[in-house]
């Protein structure tokens, strides 16, 4: 057995199973180790609560009132004459 | 739609290319019409970013009204300074570094990060606990705490507000918004390193605190 199939999944590692984007010769750490597929279950479980969160809306009429307060530039009369 | 960089492919717009419709055009060609002026270019960008850069304050101070005022700061920064706008960097990179500014500005002046509804995490007993924690059902709930409460109120956003604001920023930037480690580390003006060991250590208290409930 090579080295790199005993050692232990780095953190950046896990993050990469955990996304699908693993090497496969890390991959096959991963079958013959327990505490690493343990860790890595862990880690997909909490992104995918992380990715489920929702995004939320501001009160409606934000954008008139942003637009309220922003200032607008006057285009140029170089802009205006292209 | 015409591309907003459709004059004679020099990257120079002028006037007749106004598009009628910015919907399909990207956030770099949207925010140069911006910088011509096009009133509504400044719209497509409130409405692409205002749910995401609200959700990331709203996390942030955990408190709507607040996060509004916030995110109003923001865009009114972003669109009145539109012209300093750089299209070779990301605008999403540009907005979020300016909403979250404005939100650790806020934490730091109110320590707010020290209040959750579970009590201050520097509580040592039940008791400081208790007298610390936002007592959001005992106190007759306004309409806004109730939403507050029912949107904020799952176990995971009260871990994740359990969190240094700095990990909680970089949690809801890598895992909300996708960024990448190098993009949030020139949102937050950290380096990579940095945010790489602040990303670990966020996912490990997200999970203790996540594992601590079910026990």
């Amino acid at each position: 057995m090579t080295e790199p199939l005993l050692q232990h999944l780095t953190p950046d590692e896990l993050e990469l199973w955990a996304q699908g984007l693993l090497p496969a010769a890390r991959d096959i750490h991963l079958a013959q180790c327990a505490e690493c597929r343990a860790l890595g279950e862990r880690e997909r479980k909490l992104f995918r609560e992380l990715a489920r969160l929702p995004r939320f809306a501001p009160e409606f009429g934000f954008v008139e009132r942003v637009m309220g307060r922003v200032r607008i530039p006057s285009p140029s009369n170089e802009f205006e004459n292209r | 739609m015409r591309a907003a960089t459709s004059n004679a492919g020099d990257g120079v717009i002028g006037a007749k290319d106004r598009p009628s419709n910015l919907t399909g055009a990207s956030d770099p060609e949207v925010a140069q019409w911006a910088q011509h002026g096009h009133e509504p270019a400044f719209r497509e960008l409130v409405r692409r970013y205002e749910r995401p850069v609200f959700s990331l304050l709203y996390r942030m101070v955990r408190d709507r009204a607040l996060a509004e005022d916030l995110a109003q700061e923001t865009f009114i920064k972003v669109l009145n300074g539109i012209k300093s706008y750089n299209p070779q960097f990301k605008f999403s990179s540009w907005i979020f570094k300016i909403a979250n500014n404005a939100a650790i500005d806020h934490l730091r002046k109110r320590d707010l990060d020290t209040l959750s509804l579970d009590g201050s995490p520097h509580a040592t007993t039940p008791e400081e606990m208790s007298a610390t924690a936002l007592q959001l059902g005992d106190r007759g709930e306004s309409p806004l705490q109730e939403v507050e409460a029912r949107e904020l109120g799952s176990a995971i956003e009260r871990a994740i507000a359990k969190l240094r604001p700095e990990y909680r920023a970089c949690i809801l930037l890598r895992h909300v918004e996708g960024h990448s480690y190098e993009e949030i580390a020139r949102i937050l003006d950290l380096p990579l390193g940095t945010v790489k060991t602040y990303i670990h250590r966020g996912r490990n208290e997200l999970r203790v605190y996540l594992e601590d409930r079910k026990a």
